[in-house]
């Protein structure tokens, strides 16, 4: 550990300059934006651009799928990130192959993906031929709030391995004594895993969460890979109507939108760094 | 590890895990395979999309009727539109990774192995910063683009991708992890910080190093938000990744083709740098 030393301030130098002069400083002076009428007098109207935000349909639509799209993606590759990797974990030393591949995806441009998205959930595609040897009707992926569901899967399928790798290395240093004294007592997979795996790596379980969900915001990639730039008002993102204020020019509302985003985003988090607080607390 | 698992129920886990294993390559499998279907064949299976007739199934195709490179032919010697859109990806890929290689890893090393006053404030605002979503950082990017006038250029794309908190992120929690002894060795030899950083801290660091290459190649060559809304008026500048949804309607005699040219470099990149991610990612946890 260096300590007192100038030279630090010549590492720092180019980045904190690109932050400053890309994001910190012009995020402040967003703010007047936010607070002026947009007009050549660009006159102070205090917080009623807010307050015209949170009235307006298309916000609070793009906003609620936004919400409800990223609440249903993170959760799902958190869950099934932590199966895969415990599932992984009992196979080691092995298993080398599934794990690759499980990581494959997150490489992969999901732009590129898409065309095969598009042929099996096609009316007459394949997904569709399993639903009828279930038993059930044909359903339209491609239209209307089913559209979800071929969205939901391709941001799963991409952001898995991601996940699973985190998950698998904080797994493996878990000490292996106490699995073995937990088989002697007689317990199970599942009561291990519940157990012993997912008390021992509650820090990595909250960074993964929190990892996907931000992951899960930028959803809008997906929805416009499978839904183009107008899509169903079921999948209408709030980067959408962002980018429809912005082609108007209107940078009142985009900023507006973006900082009550924020606001919004910083309270999820907060509210999940202090229950992690409280989790770590009581278990120790 | 035998003695936690008796033997059947191993065998389960196996098959859970083939399943899914399957699922995860089958997109890039078929995607290859129908790169070498006939633009003739191809077109006609594509046409079959979007028909909403109960009574009539798309043909369940796995691999091309007959082997051929045509769709190759011509996307790479007929018709050069789809190229010179992969040639801009690779622009914007090259151009962020070599921008990042100067700036994130010179900040991990100030914000992990050097004490001053204001380093935890200044994480505290990476972390800040990592944590909110493009769709709020696009605002001040915007601002300070549209100031100096490179809105509408390769470079709105490029210069705020350098400065990626996440990777900053990543690289420093490895370094912290990185033992003492071996920088008061090189101290104890006469090296300063600039050699420490250079001889001793990068080459341990190599396979974070090489993670976040990867890692960031991944971002940068799915980019669709930062050209969306920075380039809307130089729609000539886009990447490859942005349209894959128009040309599957307008191009679809040759569009696998393009998806596959467009996965290789991905492939690639996954094969060289599997182990720098599988053991480059260790963050304990957000501190």
């Amino acid at each position: 550990m260096f300590i007192r030393k100038k030279s630090v301030w010549l590492f720092l130098l180019p980045g904190l300059l690109g932050l400053l002069l890309f994001y910190v400083v012009p995020f402040f002076g967003g703010i007047y934006y936010s607070l002026t009428d947009g007009t050549y007098r660009n006159a102070f109207v205090g917080i009623s651009n807010y307050t015209g935000m949170w009235q307006n349909q298309m916000f609070l639509l793009g906003l609620k799928n936004t919400l409800e799209l990223s609440l249903i993606c993170a959760p799902l590759v958190w869950v099934f990130s932590f199966f895969i990797a415990s599932l992984l974990n009992r196979l080691r030393p092995r298993g080398a192959f599934f794990r690759n591949s499980v990581l494959l995806p997150y490489l992969m441009p999901s732009s590129a993906m898409l065309l095969f998205w598009l042929v099996i959930f096609d009316f007459g595609g394949v997904i569709n031929r399993l639903v009828t040897a279930l038993g059930f009707d044909r359903v339209m992926w491609l239209q209307g709030t089913e559209m979800r569901v071929p969205i939901i899967l391709l941001f799963v399928w991409k952001n898995l391995g991601f996940a699973v790798i985190i998950f698998l290395s904080a797994i493996q240093a878990v000490p292996e004594p106490l699995y073995e004294y937990a088989t002697l007592e007689g317990a199970g997979f599942l009561r291990q895993t519940f157990g012993i795996t997912l008390p021992m790596i509650v820090p990595t379980a909250f960074l993964v969460i929190i990892l996907e969900w931000i992951n899960a915001f930028k959803i809008f990639k997906e929805v416009y890979f499978i839904s183009g730039s107008y899509p169903d008002e079921s999948v209408y993102t709030l980067q959408h109507y962002m980018n429809n204020m912005y082609n108007k020019l209107n940078y009142q509302n985009v900023t507006t939108a973006a900082y009550s985003f924020a606001v919004i985003v910083f309270a999820l988090f907060g509210v999940l760094f202090l229950t992690q607080r409280r989790l770590l607390k009581r278990l120790s | 590890m035998e003695f936690r698992q008796p033997g059947g129920r191993k065998l389960f886990t196996r098959a859970i895990l083939g399943v899914l294993a399957i699922v995860m390559l089958v997109p890039v499998i078929v995607t290859f395979l129908y790169s070498f279907c006939s633009p003739q064949e191809i077109e006609a299976f594509m046409k079959t999309r979007g028909n909403y007739d109960t009574s009539v199934w798309m043909e369940v195709k796995l691999s091309p009727k007959i082997f051929s490179l045509g769709q190759y032919y011509e996307i790479l010697v007929l018709d050069m539109s789809i190229l010179r859109m992969f040639v801009n990806s690779a622009l914007y890929a090259v151009m962020i990774l070599l921008g990042q290689a100067v700036v994130v890893p010179m900040m991990a090393y100030a914000l992990s192995r050097f004490r001053f006053k204001g380093r935890e404030a200044i994480f505290f605002g990476i972390i800040m910063l990592m944590l909110l979503p493009f769709q709020v950082t696009m605002v001040p990017n915007v601002l300070t683009l549209r100031t100096i006038g490179l809105l509408n250029t390769v470079w709105a794309v490029i210069i705020p991708m350098w400065f990626s908190p996440f990777y900053i992120f990543l690289i420093r929690q490895f370094m912290l992890g990185l033992p003492n002894e071996l920088l008061e060795a090189a101290q104890v030899d006469g090296a300063g910080t600039l050699r420490c950083y250079a001889y001793v801290v990068m080459p341990v660091c190599r396979p974070v190093i090489g993670a976040a290459v990867a890692l960031s190649f991944a971002d940068c060559w799915n980019l669709v938000e930062q050209p969306m809304t920075y380039l809307s008026q130089r729609m000539d500048l886009y990447p490859l990744s942005v349209e894959f949804n128009r040309l599957a309607g307008s191009n679809a005699k040759i569009v696998f083709a393009g998806a596959a040219l467009y996965i290789l470099p991905a492939l690639f990149i996954y094969l060289y740098f599997l182990d720098d991610i599988l053991s480059g990612v260790q963050l304990t946890e957000l501190k």
